[in-house]
């Protein structure tokens, strides 16, 4: 079940890091993890490779994946740190303990209005993405769908994060599939 | 779209601070009867309430999935030899565990290894029903198990009483003038769905049909919702679509309803652009009002409750009215006797980021 059940278009890529030393933009609201920012900033890159610039067309039914097999641990573990110490929680950690959030970010700046879908794969997070992704266009749930995989820094890895807006095949007709 | 295969509910289980089980859930949530009292489980002192609806003691998620897993199996008499071949998503918070419980209540329950956890926050259940509700219909697969859990805990308490998202005079009144917000609510659940042809195959009787199901983004907010209820409208519409169901047959519509001042209204928006002038006798409740908000496994309790509604013929109370809101003018559920008349529910789920689930459940 990993694997999309048939081909899928790839309209646009992107990833973060591009360089070894590349700087990630801060995203207004969200503080003290890199999580949502890495997301943000590889969403912003694929759907501008292929959008040009925002709103999306037609993004009404543009949905979006997002797949992390660890999720926000730094916030997570800031959180946890912050009730056993019984020192204040900061109330902007409310609404970025959930991935949805940054979801919500993307959606609002480019007007995506499809399924709005967050997952802990138990494998490959991009692979995984992709199959939910086939899912919802197979089923006329969405036209396109950007999947983005971000995974934080552990202690063999760095930061890291793909992105990859994906539609139907070009031969396939979405005639007949659109639930609206 | 031909071919399609009608899905159906053929098994399900559930926990929450009512008690284990079908009858435990009709006789506290359907009565009307909130099970908040002040947490044990740990310490409270520093937040602005005590309150919320859990099960005795400090539970473990993935005894409790396990638990849930292995009673909707048993109530669907899915055995061992259907359920290697039976594909599990599971649904919880977003947590680095997720891997490890996700793969622990597979090897105990003889499932496949999940493929992955859903964490949409609110909709996470939900957005597993979807997805396994669509494998279904297009023959991808015969059945699935959808299994959620949440259990209050000291940290998800802790950041939603930071974000003052936590009721503090302790009750949840969805709807009702006067609502402070939402209370925490433990929840454990698992159904088992599949084709009609399956259940019959197997001399199975369904419970109920997932007759459509439908899914958007509100495109607005990192948190709000879209004041219109746009998005969630547009959910409905596509559930309602896919089922071939006029909007006038619904017979009973499960809220979200928080209690939380700008969701619970922009929700009422939504069901009114849905329903127009209909909203006015269908019946409507939130049953957060009575179990709580169990984050990520909210929905397949919800959902559980809506089938009993329809198997049972008894709506679900609104507990903690006080008094109409002008921006929230929906036919509430207040007391036990009121019946459903109609055989097709609806229940609807909205969480951050704009994110909107609609199941439509009908009978079998």
């Amino acid at each position: 079940m990993n694997a999309p059940t048939r081909d899928l278009a790839v309209l646009a890529r992107a990833e973060w890091p591009t360089a070894p030393d590349e700087a990630l933009p801060t995203v207004a609201g969200f503080v003290t993890s890199n999580f949502s920012p890495l997301v943000a900033e590889v969403a912003e890159r694929c759907l501008r490779a292929h959008y040009g610039e925002t709103p999306a067309r037609a993004g009404e039914r543009v949905g979006v994946v997002l797949a992390s097999v660890r999720g926000d641990v730094t916030t997570a573990s800031t959180l946890a740190e912050a009730v056993r110490s019984g020192s204040r929680v900061p109330p902007l950690l409310f609404f970025q303990s959930n991935p949805n959030a940054v979801v919500g970010h993307v959606t609002a700046r480019w007007g995506l209005g499809g399924p709005v879908v967050c997952t802990s794969p138990t494998g490959d997070a991009l692979a995984d993405g992709l199959a939910v992704a086939a899912l919802l266009i197979e089923e006329g749930d969405a036209t396109q769908v950007l999947v983005v995989a971000a995974e934080l820094a552990d202690e063999d890895t760095h930061d890291r994060a793909e992105a990859v807006l994906v539609g139907p095949p070009p031969e396939e007709s979405l005639a007949g599939k659109e639930f609206r | 779209m031909v071919d399609r295969a009608r899905v159906v509910l053929s098994g399900f289980a559930v926990r929450s601070a009512h008690g284990s089980g079908q009858d435990a859930l009709l006789a506290g949530a359907f009565g009307g009867t909130p099970a908040f009292a002040p947490v044990t489980r740990f310490d409270t002192a520093r937040r602005r309430t005590d309150t919320a609806a859990t099960m005795p003691g400090a539970p473990r998620l993935a005894d409790e999935l396990v638990g849930a897993v292995v009673d909707a199996c048993a109530d669907a008499s899915l055995g061992r030899e259907h359920r290697a071949g039976t594909p599990l998503l599971l649904a919880a918070h977003a947590d680095h565990d997720n891997t490890a419980t996700a793969l622990e209540v597979a090897a105990r329950t003889g499932l496949p290894d999940p493929p992955r956890t859903y964490t949409a926050a609110c909709v996470a259940a939900t957005s597993a029903v979807a997805d396994a509700a669509a494998m279904i219909a297009g023959g991808r697969v015969d059945r699935a198990v959808v299994a959620a859990g949440f259990l209050v805990d000291g940290d998800t308490f802790a950041v939603f009483d930071a974000g003052r998202a936590l009721a503090a005079d302790g009750h949840v009144r969805p709807f009702s003038a006067g609502r402070q917000g939402m209370l925490l609510g433990d929840a454990v659940a698992a159904v088992v769905l599949e084709s009609a042809d399956s259940a019959r195959a197997r001399r199975v009787s369904a419970k109920a049909a997932l007759l459509g199901w439908g899914r958007t983004g509100d495109a607005y907010h990192v948190c709000k919702p879209r004041p219109d209820g746009e998005g969630l409208a547009r959910a409905v519409h596509t559930a309602l679509r896919r089922a071939d169901v006029p909007a006038a047959e619904v017979g009973y519509v499960n809220a979200n309803g928080t209690g939380t001042p700008q969701s619970d209204s922009a929700e009422a928006a939504a069901l009114r652009q849905v329903f127009g002038a209909d909203l006015d006798r269908i019946p409507v409740s939130s049953t957060k009002s009575v179990h709580g908000h169990a984050l990520e496994a909210s929905g397949l309790l919800e959902l559980i409750v809506t089938v009993l509604a329809l198997r049972t013929g008894r709506l679900p109370v609104n507990a903690g009215f006080l008094a109409a809101d002008e921006d929230c003018r929906l036919n509430l559920v207040l007391d036990g006797d009121r019946r459903l008349r109609r055989d097709r529910a609806l229940t609807v789920n909205a969480a951050f980021g704009g994110a909107n689930t609609a199941l439509l459940v009908g009978a079998p």
